[in-house]
């Protein structure tokens, strides 16, 4: 990588990351150019991620750094939202509150290229089945740290298959707890209990290829 | 046999197999704090709002679970109501079943910023105890944590002598866990990660000033309960949430400091460790041999523990909540089988990771007592 934004950030060298975008601004540089520079930054902080270099700390922090440089880009791209990957409705399932993880997924799928729509915490199943509907979304990620969430999950899928959605929507579960044995259990199509996986399983869907 | 004597012939076998001792038969221990009272049919509300009836529950369902191969004990005895002593804990606020969650749902710790950034500086001037004085006020009413301190001062004697009167052992009556658990529950755990990386120092003098001041009260604690082992939990300091230069300077030369003050004072470590702890396995053979007990929650690789520490510390644990949630009780079986097999005979206590979970099947719960029976006799 011979980018010296993209290294900042993935050297998690926030000073130095927000500083060189500053002075790109300043110097003309296409805000895209830029972005398409933090998000380069991302994908490296995600692969470190998955080879055990770097641990979720480590993605808190990388967020914070993308959030921090791409602040100013905001108001200079016309689209605004980046999501040229395809749009995700996500959030944590009824009954659970936990908003860490699923935070840190919505920070990383941004940062991919995908427009999230984050529901928040203790989410009805209806609200997702009323916001796919609205959105056309094709991917939700349900998010949950405790083992009651399962059957939340549960219920979700249940209520995108029952509101006629479900052949159209690409399900996956995600949180500590989460195994194939919950995912079979849930009815979902895929399934990470860590956040660097929820990127790779949109990543394939987003090609067409199932993830399971 | 008398239940008296079954206490100390518990007791003896809990004992023999925290310090790797060879045992008759490998001890059947209980945790599942939210299981209890969906067990036995009491409301979860019922079960926070009532000190009593929360310890009755939980006893009442270790009898209940007794009858299907024989429990040893328990693991942290409950002795009165969980959510103010959550609150300690975490230094958070928590969302309570019957006044601000559904009367059948699971509490809470609300994961926000409490605790502000000024706090640390506040913690340096005044001390720890002194700081939380007048902290508290903010995460919990204080003529709830008057009622809660009342109780645990005028009752907990009482308590902890029901599951004695019922035959049980008690591994641990008494909890701590290092400055960083509370200071991550107070601060919520994206703003106090990000201050890590960003004021290191000021967090690290925070530790430093609170940590005596914690771990003189964890062990006058303990000493006064009489229960072996102390709680010494973990959970967001976990090695997989947190970059190795960041475990190594703010975590694991508090828990050493901690684990030798207990030992000390003739008290032995158990280390309840949720999420994932692999990656520093290896730092536990650092502590004195056959001190100490890991207890983690069934996503710390066990088997690895058991080559990298051996034969110095006994495990506690670890058959995974959503196993008992969502799997069968052929599948727990053979979970604890195979722990037996790997980690057994001596220096294991089988117990549920974690705990069990408030939808843990009763079916899965009987079918590891039963396990625990027919493969830990050796």
């Amino acid at each position: 990588m011979s980018d010296q934004l993209a290294m900042a950030i993935s050297d998690l060298e926030e000073e130095a990351a927000v500083k060189l975008v500053g002075e790109r601004l300043a110097a003309g540089t296409d805000p895209m150019a830029i972005l398409a520079s933090c998000q380069e930054g991302m994908t490296l902080v995600g692969k470190r991620y998955e080879s055990g270099e770097y641990f979720i700390s480590d993605l808190m922090m990388a967020g914070e750094i993308f959030k921090a440089t791409t602040a100013p880009l905001a108001s200079r791209i016309a689209t605004g939202k980046g999501g040229g990957k395809g749009k995700i409705v996500l959030g944590t399932v009824k009954g659970d509150i936990h908003n860490i993880g699923k935070d840190i997924v919505v920070g990383l799928l941004r940062a991919a290229g995908y427009e999230v729509l984050d529901l928040g915490v203790d989410v009805p199943p209806q609200k997702f089945v009323d916001t796919v509907k609205e959105t056309g979304a094709k991917i939700v990620g349900l998010s949950g740290l405790l083992t009651i969430a399962f059957d939340s999950m549960k219920e979700t899928i249940a209520a995108l298959a029952a509101a006629g959605l479900r052949p159209g929507v690409k399900v996956m579960i995600g949180g500590g707890p989460m195994t194939a044995t919950v995912k079979d259990y849930a009815g979902a199509d895929a399934w990470g209990n860590n956040a660097q996986a929820a990127v790779s399983v949109a990543n394939e869907w987003s090609k067409g290829v199932a993830h399971e | 046999m008398s239940n008296e004597a079954l206490y100390q012939e518990r007791m003896d076998r809990i004992g023999k197999a925290m310090r790797c001792e060879p045992v008759d038969r490998i001890p059947v221990i209980y945790m599942g704090v939210a299981f209890s009272p969906r067990y036995m049919g009491m409301s979860i509300a019922k079960f926070c709002e009532d000190p009593e009836a929360c310890v009755d529950a939980t006893v009442a369902a270790m009898d209940r679970l007794n009858q299907f191969g024989g429990l040893d004990g328990i693991n942290l005895a409950q002795t009165g109501r969980i959510t103010p002593a959550l609150t300690t804990m975490w230094l958070a606020r928590l969302g309570v079943p019957g006044r601000d969650l559904p009367p059948e749902s699971l509490w809470q710790v609300r994961e926000e910023e409490v605790m502000t950034q000024a706090d640390y500086d506040a913690i340096i001037e005044k001390g720890w105890q002194n700081f939380l004085m007048g902290y508290l006020p903010k995460i919990i009413d204080m003529a709830e944590f008057g009622e809660f301190v009342h109780w645990a001062e005028t009752k907990t004697g009482l308590m902890l002598q029901k599951y004695r009167d019922h035959g049980f052992g008690i591994i641990c009556a008494a909890a701590g866990a290092p400055p960083f658990e509370y200071l991550c529950g107070g601060r919520s755990m994206e703003k106090f990660f990000l201050d890590l990386y960003r004021m290191p120092d000021k967090v690290q003098a925070a530790m430093d000033a609170a940590f005596p001041e914690m771990i003189g009260g964890t062990v006058g604690l303990a000493k006064m309960m009489g229960a072996p082992g102390v709680w010494l939990g973990g959970w967001r300091a976990a090695s997989a949430l947190l970059a190795p230069k960041l475990w190594n300077r703010f975590v694991w030369p508090y828990y050493v400091k901690f684990a030798h003050a207990l030992i000390d004072a003739g008290l032995t470590p158990v280390f309840h460790w949720d999420q994932d702890w692999t990656r520093d396995l290896a730092r536990l053979a650092e502590l004195p041999a056959k001190k100490c007990v890991l207890n983690p929650d069934g996503m710390t690789d066990v088997r690895k523990f058991k080559e990298l520490v051996g034969d110095r510390m006994a495990l506690l644990g670890d058959v995974p909540p959503a196993l008992l949630s969502v799997g069968t009780p052929d599948e727990v079986r053979a979970y604890v089988r195979d722990l037996v097999r790997d980690i057994g005979p001596t220096g294991l206590l089988l117990c549920p990771g974690c705990d069990a979970p408030i939808n843990a099947k009763p079916e899965n719960m009987e079918a590891f007592v039963a396990a625990g029976k027919e493969f830990g006799a050796g």
